[in-house]
């Protein structure tokens, strides 16, 4: 192909774009609606899961030690911690230095403990897991197996919170691309028939070009780069519109979610997925385009 | 060379639009195709570039019989005619030049080129000061000029045309006719569909009459 029928091919579809220009906006609307949604749901899902792998980091497990362990269990309990190889660094926490900690992150229930009169903290050995705190089966059975020393009265393993958090990612990534599918879908539908139209409404040109000796190819390419056109354009659009939503969001809407900020909030998407939406949306406008001149442009 | 068989079309039961038409145009011919309304006159010029395929019969053009081509490369047959309207078929929403220059651009002729060609297309029918307006603001005896200007730009070796004065007045298809004139003595068969016994009588040449789907061959006088 000819540089020159190249730029043809490009006026052409430009000139297309313009001359109808009322029904492609509305075309462009709803691509970028399509894809405005699956982007929200990927940037949101991406932050989870962001959040989740920095739990999965620092996964931690707590032995509860029995207020009346002797102090021969709790080495025992401490220095079988320290053995194992999946363990990274170990801290014994006394109930004193517990309550400290408890009156340090927490002063506006410092009056509860004043009431209760005693230490109600037990002591315990706190234990970071070693590379990235891959909740493995020999983690399980470590903990399993520790749990049974006899001075330990309970364990609290921090992994059930990392993969809550992973999983709400997961459902909202799923959500995303399921209402963006159907809308995706709807954008199909309406690029092809917007193409439809626009070969109706260029028949008699269709057919100069057949009498001139034109390919099929030739008649059907610029509707084709039309249809691309139009989906990296709405996509394009969209990831503008998730920027100002990542740039907006902590300003107008994110205080007011106090803690849940750290969760719920948005994140830039990674170039992977920029391209990924833009690559999307030029193979909506593509397939859209082809299904409607398959269909109405019989040469 | 355009050679027919025994062709014949029939578009509804009854009736027959073709009958046995059997005809020779040697190269370089200037020929008219004459009859009254619905004798067959632009159905037998449709044939001739495959716009309509024959119920029965051969259509050979420059050796090669075109009703065997498939459909995805009878655009190649196409590059070698010119074709010419009595509703002149322009692209309203492009200028003059880019009119004419389509029939370059399918060839994918270089841009050097194509302006060349245009260029000169238009001179040819004396059109060159208006190469940059639109068709609208032509007349139609200039419209149908631009369509000419369209049909002869790449040179083709056959130059068709259905009823080409059928919408102007006597001194523009006088006019038209005499640029087709110029263009069979540069070597272009042209094959003209009328109905306007006067032009055929002035510019003379082979004449076809078709009379309900049957071909007589006339004199020009």
């Amino acid at each position: 192909m000819t540089l020159s029928k190249i730029r043809y091919f490009l006026r052409e579809a430009l000139h297309n774009l313009w001359q109808f220009k009322a029904r492609h906006l509305f075309s462009l609307t709803i691509i970028c609606l399509s894809f405005v949604t699956v982007g929200i749901g990927l940037s949101l899902s991406g932050n989870l899961r962001d959040r989740a792998k920095e739990l999965s980091k620092n996964l931690t497990v707590v032995f509860y030690l029995r207020p009346d362990a002797a102090a021969a269990e709790r080495e025992a309990v401490e220095a079988r911690v320290r053995r194992s190889p999946l363990i990274g660094t170990v801290t014994a926490v006394s109930p004193d230095q517990a309550l400290n900690r408890f009156r340090t992150n927490f002063p506006d229930l410092r009056d509860i403990l004043q009431n209760l009169g005693t230490n109600p903290f037990p002591a315990s050995v706190e234990a970071s897991l070693k590379d990235g705190g891959v909740a493995s089966e020999a983690v399980l059975g470590f903990i399993a197996e520790v749990r049974k020393s006899p001075g330990v009265e309970d364990v609290q393993f921090s992994r059930e919170w990392a993969d809550k958090v992973r999983a709400l990612g997961r459902l909202i990534e799923a959500a995303g691309f399921f209402l963006g599918g159907i809308l995706i879908l709807a954008s199909f539908f309406i690029i092809s028939n917007v193409i439809k139209l626009n070969v109706l409404a260029r028949r008699s040109e269709i057919e100069i070009l057949r009498l001139v000796g034109a390919t099929n190819a030739f008649i059907r390419v610029p509707f084709l780069i039309e249809g691309v056109m139009m989906g990296i354009a709405g996509s394009a659009l969209s990831l503008l519109i998730v920027f100002a939503l990542v740039k907006s969001f902590p300003l107008y809407l994110g205080g007011s979610l106090g803690a849940l900020q750290e969760l719920i909030s948005f994140r830039y998407l990674r170039w992977t997925q920029v391209l990924g939406l833009l690559g999307g949306g030029g193979l909506v406008g593509f397939l859209g385009s082809l299904s409607s001149i398959a269909r109405f442009l019989k040469i | 060379m355009i050679e027919l068989y025994h062709v014949w079309k029939q578009y509804q039961k009854s009736s027959w639009a073709l009958s046995d038409v059997t005809l020779t145009i040697p190269k370089g011919e200037f020929c008219f195709i004459t009859g009254p309304s619905g004798s067959g006159k632009s159905t037998l010029l449709k044939t001739l570039y495959r716009e309509i395929v024959p119920t029965e019969g051969q259509v050979i053009i420059g050796g090669r019989n075109i009703l065997r081509i498939p459909d995805h490369r009878i655009h190649a047959i196409r590059r070698h005619m010119g074709i010419v309207f009595q509703d002149f078929r322009l692209m309203y929403h492009k200028r003059v030049f880019e009119n004419v220059a389509i029939a370059l651009r399918v060839l994918g002729a270089s841009p050097k080129d194509l302006k060349r060609k245009v260029f000169i297309a238009l001179r040819m029918v004396n059109l060159q000061s208006k190469i940059w307006e639109f068709p609208s603001e032509l007349s139609y005896g200039e419209q149908q000029r631009v369509a000419i200007a369209r049909a002869v730009v790449n040179n083709p070796r056959i130059l068709l045309a259905d009823e080409p004065t059928g919408n102007l007045d006597p001194a523009l298809a006088h006019e038209i006719f005499t640029l087709f004139k110029e263009i069979n003595t540069q070597g272009t068969t042209v094959v003209i569909c009328t109905h306007d016994r006067e032009l055929i009588r002035r510019f003379g040449g082979r004449v076809l009459a078709l009379h309900e789907g049957k071909l007589h061959e006339k004199d020009a006088g």
